[in-house]
């Protein structure tokens, strides 16, 4: 086929392949500059352009009407726009927009006012009474009254409800008449009663000490659902088509492009006031390209729920038109230990019972969490892998709660010397010579570090932790990464022969209350922690009358924190920060802790 | 084409069938002969078994592990230390390439070489045998093809939890047997009815030995330029299934891996080191495979040269 | 001829069976399902809201059961619900992923062959001009680069650095509609279709030259020239229909190829077509959309290798089925 210009060919072909080579590498220089440049601007920030630019800020100052905003998330939301089904982070970018709740969470993560304008709760806390604000209207016009609030209360805690996909029943199990109600024994729902139009209360079974915040979920319109039964209600035209959501927040979900663009037009009689804005228009962006639309200033906004990856901070840092926000994420990374196995039966009928758990002994000895909880240098990896953006933490608790306290737990700065020291005591020394340490039998001792797949920065640390732990002579198998799922299955199963695994939680910004994951009977307990001190604790941080008092709590729940960094069910690696990207002309734009679309109504943009 | 001495005293395994060599050549030895005057497979060729050959002695040309990480050396341009930079781990870029190389040929080759297994023992059977053992392998056939490749592979991949090297070699092989297997089926089929099968048939040969004495040397051609464009294909797949996340997990090192990684427009623009290499390689290699597989083409089938 | 179609749809349907039950097989064979990676997101949650809904969807039962309900609804036009998207029916989820991937892979195919025929056509008359250098070197150039690569690269360069086409999506925005949404619709389909059918265009290329030579060089051919007929005569009447027969059996049989390239280059132009959604669906364990976009495919594969059956006894009518 080639017999006669094969030279020719390969001539051609060596000249395409230059050419895309060069073209490559022409255009990386030549768009190299502009990320060069930003050193230079700064030098130069006293030239008459810079100033000129300056000038014009201040007249921009005023808040003006009008303007169309382009915000950018990596993936498309399900597409369930009805806030008791929705169950992700992509879908709530939607929700905060277009829906509220009778309380919001200040910067301070305190309750205060939105749709409630005041509240009274009773001596005993187990009844809220709230005030509603007066002429709110939903997107259709209708008006807002105390039945919507019932109504959506009445519809999470309705039978069929987790059937039909719900997973919010925490917000309505501890009001009173729940079970009759979802068990069908009655049609009367008696946790939460209209006192009139204006005036809503909430009965608890129970003193409620979380009272605040299980009355803040977003509320449904009642005249667009009242007709339907709550298994329909997922697939109903006012949860899934733009234009047919209502919800009584400053902008409505007008028009949708399925997968790519989700269009909220503002809502002109918010009772808030009317939204600057036109309308803000969400657009789905791959990863790898959401950065230089950025740039391009085809996107004005990168937010929640991945913001900018800390790898491109300084990338993003140099666009002169681009301002950054950074703050600390509710939640974090950690590295695990696996105190106890679960047996097969016990895993196969989903029973948890710590009664039949059979010790890990590679990791039951409380001195050798401690000395692998000393050979990682946490603060390289937050420094190095995260790029500083992203801080050190030393208990289960979101830094941003007041139930934080960094002092109580134990401070395991990476500090070799220790670790070593700490396995000497434990008997865990080289016994047959082979330049890694043994049990204080003199068998082989190897440890295994499990991870899944799917947390990019998470894939990267474990073979820089393995190398960590390894400064100790501990031998560690660095397993084959698992597809999430599968590892999730195992890591709840426990029945293998695993040690030590990586896990990251994302915490709600509610209440900084750790059950759920860190009591012995819990299910994402992954450890299988058993330490009866840490429960009482846990218990009694809930418990009335003393729980009402928060400095009893913070007490209560820094106890806590020493005795977790103690006893080290796990080692927290890091927190990661969110790192917002914002076009400069979007103005008023104010990040509340735990998210970006903070009062959307009060955004506004400079032309 | 005149005999050419070094041919003649050319090692080749002796996989001629009898009856052929009375004419004194072996079809694969006239095709080799062919094949040696294409001079860009040949170029090829060479090109081929240097990019093996520096895969393969990797530990000569650089000193870095391909694993090991560094957490104070993420993301560095190129240095003396590191001439082709680090990545997100802080791994050696260079060593990277060259260790990763081994595993791309690895995986290419291994696919492939399971591929051609399955490939001829179903197609032989198939085509030999014919009747019920035919149509239960083509049928089988049949369901594989009516799905795309990928579909049915990544849904093997997502289900297995640890994908390994030999894992993954076989998902493909068993997703892709059905065209090549067609292809050897339909060789055997028309060399069924030929005089001297019905021959060898007559004095009482036994299958096995007929099959292997007599088809599979005739059906070569097809089997090694298909096995050639193959394992081409199969580096593409590798690299194409790393970049969707369904390839060979990190940290092992591969050039679709390597890819995968600098797949955003940071390191498009500012680390053009991370991307070109693997991309160059991955381009070249496959480029001279499939010259080479031409090359055999019209080496085995003399007539599609005049095209 | 409808005979044959008829009997070519009843062979399909027992291998369609055969396929539903490896690919639920395999869906099964998995550990975990959709809801355990759900159940990650909110820790707040209880975990037996989840055990409850695995109940309710019936994901506790034996699994020959769970493949019965399956497939007596399948065959119902009912798919089930989708268990990531929320509970969102799997037809409505599939149903505009499907007009999206089609409209992708006939633009692409569209332009394999505005590209390829011709260049082939010309590549093959007159061979070793600089147009059939180019053409060939083009060949081994666009079966050699990973499409998913060049997809990447395009996009750097075409959409984000020069800003000649957007860089994913299928429309500007959600209010275009008429004429102005079709030419929208080709604008954002440009990219993706070059980069889906690269390989193709490779492949159609060098087929149809050395079809095209091999007709040329036929008898009967030289015949008809000999006869005194006209070059032009010659192409049209004679040699590009004998030349298209393979190109056009080709097409057919290779729409499985189309459709695997369409997973990768859908994911890097984020395209929402059934690609994407396989690929977020097998990621997630949704079986009943993965289910069902495994069955939508085997049938379009079936139509597309049908469609060659038919073409191809239209322009050669040797061609006889019965």
């Amino acid at each position: 086929m080639f017999k006669r210009f094969n030279v020719k060919l390969a001539f051609l072909i060596f000249i395409l392949l230059l050419g895309i080579t060069l073209a490559a590498c022409n255009s990386d220089t030549t768009s190299d500059d502009p990320s060069n440049d930003p050193e230079e601007s700064t030098e130069n920030n006293e030239t008459e352009n810079n100033e000129t630019e300056e000038e014009e800020e201040p007249a921009n100052d005023e808040p003006q009407m009008g303007g169309d905003l382009v915000g950018a998330m990596d993936t498309a939301p399900a597409g369930v726009f009805n806030p008791i089904f929705y169950e992700e982070a992509y879908e709530a970018n939607i929700l905060d927009f277009t829906h509220e709740g009778l309380l919001s969470q200040n910067e301070n993560l305190e309750f205060e006012p939105n749709l409630a304008h005041d509240w009274e709760i009773n001596d005993d806390n187990t009844e809220i009474t709230l005030f509603l604000e007066e002429g709110v209207t939903w997107h259709d016009g209708e008006e807002f009254t105390a039945d919507d609030v019932v109504f959506t209360y009445k519809s999470i805690a309705s039978p069929g409800y987790i059937e039909a996909g719900g997973v919010r029943t925490e917000y309505v199990d501890k009001l009173v008449g729940y079970e009759e109600f979802v068990n069908g024994e009655t049609d009367e729902f008696e946790g939460v009663v209209a006192e009139d139009d204006y005036t809503v209360t909430f009965k608890f079974a129970q003193p409620n000490v979380t009272i605040l915040k299980d009355v803040a979920f977003s509320i449904i319109p009642e005249h667009v659902f009242a007709d339907v039964p709550v298994a329909e209600m997922p697939e109903h035209p006012a949860t899934l088509n733009a234009g047919e959501v209502i919800g009584t927040g400053p902008f409505a979900f007008t028009e949708m492009l399925e997968r790519e663009q989700y269009v909220l037009e503002k809502h002109a009689d918010y009772w808030k006031g009317e939204p600057y804005l036109d309308s803000v228009t969400w657009r789905i962006v791959d990863q790898s390209v959401i950065l230089g639309l950025l740039e391009s200033g085809e996107i004005d906004f990168i937010a929640d729920p991945n913001g900018v990856p800390a790898a491109d901070y300084e990338t993003v840092a140099a666009q002169d038109h681009i301002e950054i926000i950074e703050q600390p994420d509710f939640g974090y990374q950690l590295m695990g230990f696996i105190h106890n196995h679960r047996t097969t039966e016990d895993a196969e009928s989903g029973e948890i019972n710590p009664d039949n758990w059979v010790a890990n002994e590679d990791m039951s000895d409380q001195l050798v969490r401690q000395a692998i909880a000393y050979t990682i240098d946490r603060q390289a990896i937050v420094d190095e892998l995260l790029l500083g953006h992203g801080s050190v933490i030393n208990a289960p608790i979101a830094q941003q709660f007041w139930a934080y306290d960094d002092s109580a737990a134990t401070d395991y700065s990476a500090d070799l010397d220790k670790a070593n020291e700490l396995l000497d005591e434990a008997g865990y020394v080289d016994a047959d010579g082979d330049g890694f340490r043994d049990t204080p039998d003199g068998e082989e001792w190897i440890v295994n570090l499990n991870y899944p797949t799917g947390n990019q920065l998470r894939e990267r640390s474990a073979p820089i932790l393995q190398q960590m732990i390894e400064q100790a002579d501990i031998q560690v198998d660095l397993r084959q990464p698992k597809e999430m799922t599968a590892y999730v299955e195992d890591l709840t199963n426990n029945t293998e022969d695993w040690d030590l695994y990586l896990i990251g939680w994302s915490l709600g910004s509610g209440d900084p209350d750790p059950s759920g994951l860190w009591r012995t009977q819990d299910a994402y307990n992954f450890g299988r922690w058993k330490n009866e001190e840490s429960d009482q604790l846990i218990a009694d941080a809930l418990t009335p009358p003393d729980a009402f008092d928060q400095s009893y709590r913070e007490e209560v729940y820094s106890e806590w924190q020493g005795v977790f960094s103690e006893d080290l069910p796990a080692l927290l690696l890091y927190a990661q920060n969110k790192i917002y990207g914002i076009n400069e002309r979007l103005n008023g734009v104010a990040p509340m802790p735990y998210g970006f679309n903070n009062d959307p109504h009060l955004w506004w943009v400079s032309e | 084409m005149q005999p050419n001495p070094q041919e003649t005293l050319s090692t080749q395994p002796e996989l001629s069938p009898k009856n052929n060599q009375a004419k004194s050549k072996s079809p694969l030895k006239l095709a080799m002969g062919r094949f040696l005057k294409n001079k860009m497979a040949v170029i090829s060729v060479i090109f081929l078994v240097v990019i093996v050959l520096v895969c393969l002695l990797a530990p000569l040309f650089t000193n870095q592990d391909p694993v090991e990480t560094d957490l104070f050396q993420i993301e560095k341009s190129p240095s003396e230390e590191h001439i082709l930079g680090t990545n997100g781990t802080g791994q050696d870029n260079f060593a990277r390439l060259l260790y990763g190389g081994r595993i791309s040929l690895l995986v290419g080759f291994s696919a492939m070489f399971f591929t051609l297994t399955i490939g001829i023992l179903l197609g032989s059977l198939a085509g030999y045998y014919g009747g019920k053992v035919d149509s239960i392998i083509m049928r089988a056939a049949d369901i594989m093809l009516m799905l795309p490749f990928l579909v049915l592979t990544l849904t093997i991949i997502a289900i297995l939890d640890n994908i390994t090297i030999p894992i993954f070699v076989t998902i493909i092989a068993v997703t892709s047997w059905p065209n090549l297997t067609r292809i050897i089926r339909g060789t055997y089929l028309s060399l069924r009815e030929q005089e001297f099968i019905l021959g060898a048939r007559a004095i009482g040969a036994r299958d096995f030995r007929i099959i292997l004495r007599h088809f599979i040397p005739n059906a070569i051609g097809p089997i090694i330029v298909n096995a050639t464009l193959m394992m081409a294909s199969y580096i593409i797949i590798e690299s194409a299934l790393s970049f969707i996340g369904f390839g060979i997990p990190q940290p092992t090192p591969t050039w679709g891996n390597m890819l995968s990684e600098a797949m955003n427009v940071r390191i498009l623009r500012d680390h053009p080191e991370a991307w070109i290499p693997p991309g160059i390689a991955i381009f070249v290699t496959v480029l001279a495979i499939n010259f080479i597989g031409d090359g055999l083409r019209d080496a085995f089938d003399p007539k599609s040269k005049q095209r | 001829m409808y005979k044959y179609i008829i009997r070519r749809i009843l062979v399909f349907i027992p291998m369609l069976f055969a396929l539903t039950i490896i690919v639920f097989g395999l869906a099964k064979a998995a550990p975990g399902d959709a809801l355990t990676g759900q159940q990650l997101a909110d820790p707040k949650v209880n975990p037996e809201v989840y055990e409850q809904q695995r109940e309710a969807l019936g994901l506790n039962d034996p699994i020959p059961v769970q493949y019965w309900n399956w497939l007596s609804s399948a065959a119902q036009g009912d798919f089930g619900k989708s268990l990531v998207f929320n509970g969102r029916s799997v037809a409505e989820l599939i149903e505009s992923r499907v007009a999206n991937t089609l409209y992708l892979g006939l633009f692409s195919l569209f332009i394999t062959i505005i590209v390829a025929i011709p260049i082939g056509i010309y590549s093959a008359r007159k061979p070793y001009s600089l147009l059939d250098y180019a053409a060939t070197g083009f060949g081994f150039l666009g079966l050699a680069i990973p499409n998913f690569f060049f997809g990447l690269i395009a996009i750097y360069f075409l959409a984000i650095n020069l800003g000649w086409f957007p860089a994913q999506g299928t429309l500007s925005g959600p209010g275009v509609e008429g004429f102005a949404a079709f030419v929208d619709r080709i604008h954002h389909m440009v990219l993706p279709g070059i980069t889906l059918g690269l390989a193709g265009t490779a492949t159609y290329m060098r087929y149809m030259r050395s079809e095209v030579l091999d007709v040329l060089g036929s008898d009967y051919i030289r015949t008809a020239k000999a006869k005194g007929m006209s070059d032009q005569n010659v192409l049209y009447k004679h040699t590009l229909r004998n030349a298209l027969i393979p190109i056009i059996t080709l097409m057919g049989f290779e729409i499985g190829v189309l459709l695997s390239g369409a997973v990768i280059t859908e994911q890097v132009f984020q395209y929402p077509g059934l690609g994407t959604l396989f690929i977020s669906s097998v990621t997630n364990r949704d079986f009943p959309v993965v289910m069902a976009i495994t069955l939508i495919l085997g049938i379009l594969i079936l139509i597309g290798n049908l469609l060659a059956d038919i073409f191809y006894s239209i322009i050669d009518p040797r061609i006889r089925y019965d």
